[in-house]
């Protein structure tokens, strides 16, 4: 059903802009042209998250917060196997989703433990992602407060999701 | 973000000091690496979905979807500047179907423009927290990967995603209506 949603959106928006003669060849360009300046943005920006997330996991830190705060985490009803899921989520979409195939790898897609993964990873976004790329041509880029207010919230349905899972 | 960056890196780098010191500088090398290559995939996307914007922006159906949820808008941010309505409601829509390749472009485009107005800081916080929190209604990449593990039924989760992903939006929402003061 939904791999038919974007072609038939794509078909609906073209015959829109024919009926207003709309000129598709010249208007797309215009629309796309745009793509390397924002390139230029965005590069400097994820390679600081980038260069962060890697130091962060290589040096062992990440390690020593995850057993850190699992104590603190059990006792909420997080799984000590999530911790490290629940931490790396906000700063890396593509770091936390090959943790998820860790977990189905190490204890079967089936179980508790995966589908609460699951449903951890698609509960909130990359919030430095957001933060960052969202920002990229921003003049005011102090986003401290929204982003306490997004890891709190997001921390929130973590926990949600654990006790959901063992309900549904 | 300045006070993160700088305390993590500290902390790593004298970590790293005393473990494995070689390790440093590849490791962020290979950030940048990683860097490039997401700049790399996201230039595509951003041309794509660009490309396709402008069209949707001239055949007017962008006007429409705006003033459908122009009420919704209001009730969340207060009163939008129309052109950066427009943006705001491309990206909820893109984001509650799941077009994440299109809600990037969009997103940058409502905060420039909610930056050229005054008296937009609420606004432009509460758009951060909802795009943060994720309002994606079907986590396809999840969905993927479960059917790639050839899980019994891959579509079980769903239903929680949904209500989780709900609740952070929510309790983002209304941590911003507590905390932050809407400018009148």
């Amino acid at each position: 059903m939904s791999k038919y949603f974007i072609p038939v959106l794509f078909l609906i928006i073209l015959f829109l802009s024919a009926i207003k003669r709309v000129k598709p060849y010249d208007a797309f360009t215009s629309g796309a042209k745009s793509a390397i300046p924002f390139a230029q943005s965005v590069f400097p920006y994820l390679t600081s998250i980038f260069v962060l997330t890697e130091l962060f996991e290589i040096s062992g830190l990440s390690l020593m917060i995850t057993n850190f705060l699992s104590p603190f985490f059990a006792f909420l009803g997080i799984p000590t196997e999530l911790t490290k899921l629940t931490l790396i989520k906000p700063f890396s979409g593509s770091g936390s989703l090959a943790l998820v195939s860790e977990i189905y790898q190490k204890y079967g897609v089936n179980g508790y433990l995966s589908r609460c993964a699951s449903v951890i990873y698609g509960s909130s976004e990359t919030v430095f992602y957001v933060a960052s790329v969202y920002f990229v041509n921003a003049k005011n880029k102090n986003l401290t407060a929204p982003i306490i207010i997004s890891l709190v919230a997001g921390f929130f349905s973590c926990v949600f999701a654990c006790f959901i899972c063992k309900i549904i | 973000m300045n006070a993160i960056f700088g305390i993590i890196i500290i902390l790593s780098i004298s970590l790293l000091l005393f473990t494995n010191p070689g390790a440093v500088l590849s490791a962020m090398l290979s950030g940048g690496e990683k860097a490039l290559s997401l700049t790399l995939k996201m230039v595509v996307v951003y041309a794509v979905w660009m490309g396709m914007f402008e069209l949707l922006e001239k055949s007017g159906l962008s006007n429409k979807i705006s003033k459908l949820l122009r009420p919704i808008n209001r009730f969340l941010f207060g009163p939008l500047p129309e052109k950066a309505n427009d943006f705001i409601s491309l990206n909820l829509s893109a984001n509650l179907l799941g077009m994440s390749g299109a809600t990037t472009p969009m997103g940058i485009k409502a905060i420039n423009e909610l930056e050229k107005h005054e008296n937009t800081t609420y606004a432009i916080a509460v758009f951060f927290v909802i795009n943060a929190t994720s309002v994606q209604l079907i986590p396809s990449s999840i969905l993927a990967l479960r059917t790639s593990f050839s899980a019994i039924n891959p579509a079980d989760i769903i239903l929680p995603t949904i209500l989780a992903t709900s609740l952070s939006t929510l309790i983002g929402i209304l941590l911003c209506k507590i905390f932050l003061k809407r400018k009148k």
